[in-house]
C-alpha cells in the first residue's frame, strides 16, 4: 500500500510521518512517533488503554485512523508533564495517581489519566458518581478502582489548593 | 492488529461523497466515527478497497429543534453531543437515556447517530477473529454456509444491538437519505430490514444524512431499558424504549414500545396501541409485557440466554409502562441516567 | 523490632511506588515499547483444530516471500520443556500434534507485520483430525486417542492424601453433609498483552527483554531449548503490565522469539494478539469440588473430605501444583481433626491452565465457606460464631504439616464483623437484602522452589557509594505490586536513609542475584527478607567502621537520618557517605549481599506431594459482603466489601490496600461475571469485549481492614498481601446472596440466570 505524508497535531506540536492510509492513530503514536505511553491493550476496542485526548475530548487512538486526525488536536500522556523528571514536579492529577495507589502496573494509568484530565477541565467538581461515569471505559485490571477513585477526589483537592495560591508538594 | 489495506477517501461535501460513492460502487464503504466499522476490519469481516470517510461533512452535524420540522438530528452528530443536548433531556428522554447507555463516554465520543443506526448486526459466531471463523469455516452471514445458531436454518438470527434506533421507533422517526437519485425520507421502522444479513433498506451508494422526530412527540414521558452484564462498554442484550402520552386524567392517549437486541432488526411493538384510551390496569401491563416475548425472537448469538433475554423484555415492558403511568422515576437495571448534562 | 521507632522511616507509611514517576508520565517501558535497530515483527501460526496429528507440513513458501527472514517449525525445536520438572510436556512448535485450537505449529519473522501475516498463510499444514476430549469428567473416562503418550484416562496427576482418619471422625459428628461445586474457568486478563523481544549479539549471546514474572526460569528455559549455556542468555524484565499469574511460566512467544531471532540473525519481536493471550492463558481452571463434613452440634468440625478435579487444558504447567495447593490448604486454615483429599488433573483439548492469583486454593476455599455456611445453618449456628468455634490455636502444627507461627484470622474475623456490624445485620435485613461472610488464606512463598536445590530462594546485594546513595541489585520481578518499592523501603529504614537515596535495579539476569520470581506471593517476605538482611550487613560494616572512628563500640552507635553519632550524643556525628567511605576502603564502594532460604521446619511434611503448601508463613483474610437481589431478574448488586486482611505487618499501607482490594475485586468478578465459554474447544469469549473485566460502574466500595499480627520470621514482621483476599469474596457474596434470598448458589460464576433458576427450585420444593 503506497504510503502517504501525514501531518498530526500532537502535543502542541506539528508531526510529520509517512504512512500507509489503514494506520491508526495508536500505530503512528507508538512507532512512528515514539509515543509509546498510549498502549495497546485489546483489540475489540473494549479496553481504553490507548486513550488519547482529542481536541480535549478522550477517545480510543486503536481505532482512529491517522489520516483521518490530521485536523485535530491530539495530546498523549506525554503532553502533560513535558520536560519533568521526578514526582515533585508533576502537575496535581499525576501526582494524585502516584500517591494515591491510583497506579500498579501502569499499564491502564495514562488512559486514565488523561480521561480525568478531560473530566475536571469540563466538570472541576464532580461526585463519585460523576467520576465513575467518566472513567468507566477504561479499564483497570489491577486496582479495583477503589484507590484510583481516591486519587481523582486528591487531584481535585490539591488543584483547588494551587488555585487559592497555596504551594502543594509532597 | 493491523487493519487491511485499502484508499482512503475523505470527502469535504455531501455532492463529492456522494460523488465518490458512484465511483467507486460497492467496493466502497462509508466510515463515520469507526467504532463499530473500524473492530469489524482488524477481524476481516469487511475489507473494502476504498474507505470513505465522511467525518468532513461539518453540514450532516447537527441537532436542531424547531416547532415545524421537529428535532433535527445529523448523521454525524456524535452519541456524546445527543447524550449531553439539554434540549433532548428535556424533550425526548427517551433518546436521552437511550444514547447516554451506549458504550462508553470513549466511545460515545467518536460514535455517530448515523454508524449507530446503520450498526451491523451482531453475532458470537461472526464478530470473532478472521482466525477463529476461519477455525469453523466461517458462518451464513460470512464466508460460510452453516448458521451455527440455528443449524440447518438459513436465515441470519444475527441481532441489531444499538440503542438508539429503538428509542427513535418509539418517537416515529424518519430517516433522511442522499443517493445519486435523489433524497428520500422513510419512517425508520422501514428503514430496517428483519435479516441478519440484509439488515437495511439502503442502497449501496446511498449516504444515510439525517433523522427526523416529528414536533408532536416532544415532551413524551419515556424510558429507556437495557440488559447488559457490565454496565458500561457491554452492547445491549436486549433493551426496551417505551413512551408515553397520558391525559389529567391517567388515561393514556398514545404509546408506542420498541425492542433492540433481540431480533435481526429493531422492532415496534404492534400490541402497544391496545394501552390507548386506557386507564392504567396491571392487568393491562402484564398482558402488554406478555405480548412483548411474541416479538421478541432472540437465539444464542450473545453472551445470555435467549430465555432469560425474552424473560427480561418483559419485565422491562412491565417496569417501563408502569413507571411511566405512575409517573416514577425509571429504576436500577435500566439505562443510566446521564449525569454530565444535568 | 517495631519499625514504628525508627523516625523517618518509610517503613509503615503510605509512599507512592518508586516506579510511578515512569508510570504516571508514560515514560516508563514495557516490553513492546522497545525496539533495536532492524527489529523484526514475528509472528505465529495456531492450530485451528483442538486435536489433531500433522500429516504434513510445508512452509516453503512462506520463506519465498520478500521481507521474510526466518520460518521455524517444530522439526527444529525439538527440546521440550515445562515449568515443573516433572512436566516436561511442551515444545516451541509442535511436533507430531497439536493439542487445542490455538496450540503453536509455526513461527515467521518478517519486516512488518502485513508480510508475517502474508507469511503465516502460506503455511500449508495437511491435519488428521482426532477425536477431542473437551469435557472434563469424559476425559479422564477416556481409553483411546489420549492427548500425552504415558498419561492414561488423560488424568495428568492424581493426589490421595489422609490425615487422622475422616471415618471416625464422621462417626463422631451429629451432622454429616455433602456438597457439589462447579467454578468456572478464569483468567489473568492482565491489561499489557505478552510481548517478548529477542536479540542476539555478535558473539552468539541472546539478551531477551519479556513481560515475564520469572526472569530466572525463563532463562534457564530458554538455553535448555535453544541447547545454549545459561551464561550466554540474559533475561531483563522491564516494566510488565500486570501479571497475575499469566506470565509465571514461560509462555511459548518468548522461546519463539528467540529461536525466531536466531535464525533471521537480528531481533525479533513478538506481541501477543487478545486473542492469542487467551489460547497462552494458564488461568484459573474449571474445577469440581465435592465437600463431605462432619461436624458436632456445637459446631466443632470433626472431618472433611474433599474430591477435587480440575481441568487443566492440553499440557502440565503448574497442574500438579495446582491440586496440591487445593488439597494442602483445604483444611488448614481452620483446626479439622480428619482430613482426606483425593484430587484429579485432568488434560482436556483446550489451552493449558495454571497458576492464577490465589493459586489452587480459591475454588476450593468457595466450597468450603459456602458449604460451612450450609452447615451453620443446619445447625442453627452463625456463621460467624462457625468460624471461631474452629480456629487453630497456633504456633501449631497442621494435620498435614503445615507450621502456623502468626495467625492474625481470628482478628480479622472480629474487625469484618464490627465494622459491618454483623450481628445487627445478618438474618435482619429485608427479604432480597443479605450480608455474608468468609475466609480465606494464602502462603507467603513457597517454602520449596519448583527446581529443588539448597540455592537460597532470593539473593539481594546492596552497594552504597560515597554520597551515600544504596543500590539494590535484586532479581525480584517487579510486576505492578509493589516488588521495588518494599524493598526500597526496608533498605532505606534499615540504613536510615530517606527513600530517595535508594535505587533499585532489578530483575536482569545478567546483573542481579538470583530470585525465583514474582508467584505464590513470595517476594515481600524472601526478597525482602533478603534486603533486609544485606542492609543488615551493609550497617554492620559502616558500625563497625565508625567504631573506630568514634572508638567507642558499635553497639553504641545510632545510624539515623544519614548520620552516624553516639546514643545520646547527636550533635557529634559522622555524615553516612563519609563512613561508607571509611567501610569501604580501599574501595570507594561498600557492598553486601543477604539472602534468605527457608528454614527447615517450615518446610512441610515427608508424604508425597508433601512439599507443596508449606510456607514459612501464611497471609489471613476475613470478609463481609453486602449484596441486594432483584429476585424477579437474578441480578445480584454487591454494595460493599469489608475486607480484613492479616499483613504480618504493613510495610507500605497503601500498597497493602491497593493489594486487597485489587485481589477482592478480582474475586468479585470470578463470583458474578468472569468466565471462559467453551464450545466445542472454541473459545467463545476470547477478547475484552466478551471476557467481562469490570468497569468502575460494576464495582463496589471495597473497605479494606489490615491486621498485623507481626510475623516472627517476616521482614519486619511482613506476611503476604497480594493473593490471600481474593478466594474469601467469593464464598461472602454466596452466602450473603443466601441471606438476602435463602438460597445456595453453588455454581461460579453466579449469573442472575442462575439465581433465578435457583429461586425456582426453592419455590417448587417448599411450595412458596
Ligand atoms: C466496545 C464497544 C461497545 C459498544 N457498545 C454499544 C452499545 O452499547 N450500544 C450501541 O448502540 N452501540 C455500541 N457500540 C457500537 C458503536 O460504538 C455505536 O453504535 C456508534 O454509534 C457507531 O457509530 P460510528 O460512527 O462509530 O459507526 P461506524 O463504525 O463509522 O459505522 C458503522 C456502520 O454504519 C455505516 N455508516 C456510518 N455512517 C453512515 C452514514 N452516514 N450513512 C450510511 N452508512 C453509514 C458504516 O459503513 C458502518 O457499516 C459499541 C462499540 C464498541 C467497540
Ligand atoms: S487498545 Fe483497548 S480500547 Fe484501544
Ligand atoms: S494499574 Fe494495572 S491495569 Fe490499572
Amino acid at each position: 500500500m503506497t504510503k502517504q505524508k501525514i501531518l498530526l497535531h500532537v502535543n502542541r506540536a506539528t508531526q510529520e510521518l509517512e504512512a500507509a492510509p489503514n494506520r491508526l492513530l495508536l500505530e503512528a503514536l507508538r512507532e512512528d512517533l515514539g509515543l509509546t505511553g498510549t498502549k495497546c491493550g485489546c483489540d475489540d476496542s473494549s479496553c481504553g488503554a490507548c486513550t488519547v485526548l482529542v481536541n480535549g475530548r478522550p477517545a480510543m487512538s486503536c481505532l482512529m485512523l491517522a489520516a483521518s486526525y490530521q485536523d485535530a488536536e491530539i495530546t498523549t500522556i506525554e503532553g502533560l508533564a513535558p520536560g519533568k523528571t521526578r514526582l515533585s514536579e508533576l502537575a496535581s492529577l499525576q501526582r494524585a495517581f502516584a500517591e494515591c495507589g491510583g497506579v500498579q502496573c501502569g499499564f491502564c494509568t495514562p488512559g486514565l489519566i488523561l480521561t480525568t484530565c478531560s473530566l475536571l477541565e469540563k466538570t472541576p467538581h464532580p461526585t463519585d458518581a460523576e467520576i465513575n461515569e467518566a472513567l468507566s471505559g477504561n479499564l483497570c485490571r489491577c486496582t479495583g478502582y477503589t484507590q484510583i477513585l481516591e486519587s481523582v477526589r486528591r487531584a481535585i483537592e490539591l488543584m483547588e489548593k494551587e488555585s487559592a495560591g497555596e504551594v502543594v508538594r509532597p | 492488529m493491523s487493519l487491511p489495506a485499502f484508499k482512503l477517501v475523505r470527502p469535504r461535501s455531501l455532492d463529492e461523497a456522494l460523488e465518490a460513492l458512484l465511483r467507486y460502487g460497492p467496493e466502497a464503504q462509508i466510515v463515520a466515527g469507526g467504532t463499530d466499522l473500524i473492530p469489524s476490519m482488524k477481524q476481516r469481516l469487511f475489507e473494502p478497497r476504498v474507505l470513505l470517510d465522511v467525518k468532513g461533512l461539518g453540514e450532516l452535524n447537527y441537532i436542531r429543534f424547531n416547532p415545524e420540522a421537529g428535532l433535527e438530528l445529523g448523521a454525524l452528530a456524535t452519541i456524546t453531543e445527543i447524550s449531553e443536548s439539554a434540549l433532548i433531556a428535556r424533550e425526548f428522554p427517551v433518546l436521552h437515556q437511550a444514547a447516554a447507555s451506549i458504550a462508553s463516554p470513549l466511545l460515545r465520543n467518536l460514535g455517530t447517530l448515523g454508524g449507530n443506526l446503520c450498526l451491523d448486526t451482531r453475532c458470537l459466531y461472526y464478530n470473532q477473529s478472521a482466525f477463529w471463523r476461519e477455525s469453523l469455516g466461517g458462518c451464513l452471514k460470512k464466508d460460510g454456509h452453516i448458521c451455527h445458531v440455528a443449524p440447518g436454518g438459513n436465515f441470519c438470527w444475527a441481532a441489531y444491538s444499538g440503542d438508539c434506533a429503538p428509542a427513535l421507533l418509539a418517537l416515529e422517526a424518519t430517516v433522511q437519505l442522499a443517493g445519486p437519485r435523489g433524497n428520500r425520507e422513510i419512517p425508520l421502522a422501514e428503514f430496517y430490514v428483519n435479516d441478519g444479513m440484509v439488515r437495511l433498506r439502503k442502497a449501496q451508494d446511498e449516504i444515510l444524512i439525517g433523522v427526523r422526530v416529528p414536533a408532536r412527540n416532544a415532551g413524551f414521558e419515556g424510558i429507556y431499558q437495557k440488559l447488559r452484564i457490565r454496565k458500561s462498554i457491554d452492547y445491549p442484550l436486549a433493551g426496551v424504549a417505551a413512551v408515553m402520552r397520558k391525559d389529567s386524567g391517567g388515561i393514556c392517549r398514545e404509546a408506542r414500545i420498541a425492542l433492540t437486541a433481540v431480533n435481526p432488526a429493531p422492532r415496534l411493538l404492534p400490541k402497544a396501541e391496545a394501552l390507548i384510551g386506557k386507564e392504567f390496569s396491571a392487568g393491562l401491563v402484564d398482558e402488554i409485557a406478555h405480548e412483548a416475548i411474541r416479538t421478541a425472537k432472540p437465539l444464542t448469538t450473545s453472551a445470555s440466554s435467549p430465555e432469560y433475554r425474552r424473560r427480561m423484555i418483559r419485565i422491562f415492558v412491565r417496569r417501563a409502562l408502569e413507571d411511566l403511568w405512575l409517573g416514577r422515576r425509571p429504576r436500577d437495571g435500566g439505562a443510566k441516567k446521564d449525569l454530565l448534562s444535568n | 523490632m517495631s519499625a514504628g521507632s525508627i523516625p523517618n522511616s518509610p517503613v509503615g507509611s503510605r509512599v507512592p511506588m518508586v516506579d510511578s514517576f515512569e508510570k504516571v508520565t508514560g515514560a516508563g517501558k514495557y516490553a513492546d515499547d522497545l525496539v533495536l535497530p532492524g527489529t523484526l515483527v514475528g509472528k505465529i501460526l495456531h492450530s485451528p483444530h483442538a486435536h489433531a496429528r500433522i500429516r504434513r507440513l510445508d512452509a516453503s513458501r512462506a520463506g519465498q516471500l520478500p521481507g521474510v527472514f526466518a520460518v521455524v517449525t517444530g522439526k527444529e525445536t525439538p527440546v521440550k520443556y515445562g515449568i515443573l520438572p516433572i512436566g516436561h510436556d511442551e515444545r516451541i512448535f509442535a511436533d507430531d500434534k497439536v493439542r487445542y485450537i490455538g496450540d503453536n505449529v509455526a513461527g515467521v519473522a518478517a519486516e512488518s507485520a502485513e508480510i508475517a501475516e502474508e507469511a503465516l498463510r502460506r503455511i500449508r499444514v495437511e491435519y488428521e483430525i482426532l477425536p477431542a476430549h473437551l469435557d472434563l469428567e469424559k476425559s479422564m473416562r477416556a481409553e483411546s486417542n489420549l492427548i500425552h503418550d504415558g498419561r492414561p484416562h488423560n488424568i495428568e496427576k492424581e493426589y490421595h492424601h489422609h490425615f487422622g482418619d475422616v471415618e471416625a471422625g464422621f462417626k463422631a459428628a451429629d451432622l454429616v453433609r455433602f456438597d457439589r461445586f462447579d467454578c468456572a474457568e478464569v483468567t489473568h486478563a492482565a491489561l499489557e498483552p505478552h510481548s517478548t523481544l529477542a536479540s542476539f549479539d555478535d558473539d552468539g549471546k541472546l539478551t531477551v527483554w519479556s513481560s515475564t514474572q520469572v526472569p530466572y526460569y525463563l532463562m534457564k528455559t530458554l538455553a535448555a531449548t535453544l541447547e545454549m549455556p545459561e551464561e550466554n542468555v540474559r533475561v531483563i524484565k522491564p516494566l510488565v503490565g500486570g501479571g497475575f499469574g499469566g506470565k509465571s511460566e514461560v509462555i511459548p512467544l518468548e522461546l519463539a522469539a528467540a529461536v525466531l531471532a536466531r535464525k533471521a540473525g537480528r531481533p525479533v519481536k513478538i506481541t501477543y494478539t487478545r486473542e492469542e493471550v487467551f489460547y497462552a492463558h494458564r488461568g484459573r481452571p474449571r474445577t469440581i469440588v465435592e465437600l463431605k463434613t462432619g461436624v458436632r452440634r456445637d459446631g466443632r468440625l470433626t472431618a472433611v473430605e474433599g474430591r477435587v478435579i480440575q481441568d487443566g487444558g492440553a499440557f502440565c504447567g503448574y497442574g500438579p501444583v495446582t491440586m496440591l495447593y487445593s488439597g494442602q490448604l483445604l483444611n488448614a486454615l481452620y483446626d479439622i481433626p480428619n482430613v482426606k483429599y483425593d484430587g484429579y488433573r485432568v488434560l482436556t483439548n483446550k489451552p493449558a491452565c495454571g497458576a492464577m492469583r490465589g493459586h489452587g486454593t480459591v475454588n476450593v476455599r468457595y466450597a468450603f465457606e459456602t458449604h460451612l455456611d450450609m452447615i451453620a445453618a443446619g445447625l442453627g449456628i452463625d456463621p460467624a460464631e462457625i468460624r471461631r468455634r474452629n480456629l487453630l490455636k497456633p504456633p501449631c502444627v497442621t494435620i498435614n504439616g503445615l507450621r502456623i507461627l502468626s495467625y492474625g484470622y481470628p482478628e480479622c474475623l472480629e474487625r469484618v464483623a464490627e465494622a459491618s456490624n454483623w450481628s445487627e445485620k445478618r438474618g435482619k435485613l429485608p427479604f432480597g437484602k443479605g450480608i455474608g461472610i468468609a475466609g480465606s488464606h494464602y502462603v507467603s512463598g513457597a517454602a520449596n522452589p519448583i527446581i529443588r536445590s539448597d540455592q537460597p530462594h532470593s539473593t539481594v546485594n546492596l552497594e552504597l557509594d560515597g554520597e551515600g546513595t544504596a543500590t539494590i541489585l535484586t532479581g525480584a520481578s517487579e510486576i505492578g505490586q509493589g516488588s521495588d518499592t518494599v524493598q526500597a523501603q526496608i533498605v532505606a529504614h534499615e540504613l536510615g536513609i530517606a527513600l530517595d537515596r535508594v535505587k533499585i535495579v532489578a530483575a536482569d539476569t545478567a546483573r542481579t542475584p538470583i530470585d525465583l520470581g514474582s508467584y505464590s506471593s513470595r517476594v515481600t517476605f524472601m526478597a525482602g527478607n533478603a534486603a533486609l538482611a544485606a542492609a543488615r550487613e551493609a550497617k554492620r560494616q559502616i558500625l563497625n567502621a565508625a567504631a573506630t572512628y568514634f572508638d567507642v563500640p558499635a553497639e553504641r552507635l545510632v545510624l539515623e537520618d544519614g548520620r552516624i553519632f553516639e546514643a545520646g550524643n547527636r550533635a557529634k556525628a559522622l555524615p553516612l557517605a563519609q563512613a561508607v567511605l571509611l567501610a569501604a576502603k580501599p574501595e570507594t564502594v561498600l557492598r553486601a549481599t543477604g539472602s534468605y532460604s527457608t528454614p527447615a521446619e517450615a518446610r512441610g511434611g515427608k508424604y508425597k506431594g508433601a512439599g507443596v503448601g508449606p510456607s514459612p508463613a501464611y497471609s489471613y483474610s476475613a470478609q463481609v459482603a453486602e449484596v441486594s437481589v432483584d429476585v424477579e431478574t437474578g441480578q445480584v448488586t454487591v454494595e460493599r466489601i469489608y475486607a480484613a486482611h492479616d499483613c504480618g505487618k504493613a510495610i507500605n499501607p497503601l500498597t497493602v490496600e491497593g493489594q486487597v482490594e485489587g485481589s477482592v475485586w478480582m474475586g468479585l468478578g470470578q463470583a458474578l461475571e468472569e468466565e471462559m465459554v467453551w464450545k466445542n474447544g472454541r473459545l467463545m469469549n476470547a477478547g475484552l469485549l466478551e471476557y467481562r473485566s469490570a468497569s468502575t460502574l460494576d464495582s463496589p466500595e471495597i473497605r479494606p481492614i489490615l491486621v498485623e499480627s507481626a510475623d516472627p520470621e517476616g521482614p519486619l514482621g511482613a506476611k503476604e498481601a497480594g493473593e490471600g483476599s481474593l478466594a474469601a469474596v467469593i464464598p461472602a457474596v454466596a452466602n450473603a446472596i443466601y441471606d438476602a434470598v435463602g438460597v445456595w448458589m453453588t455454581t461460579l460464576p453466579i449469573t442472575p440466570e442462575r439465581i433465578l433458576k435457583a429461586l425456582e427450585e426453592k419455590q417448587r420444593r417448599t411450595g412458596s
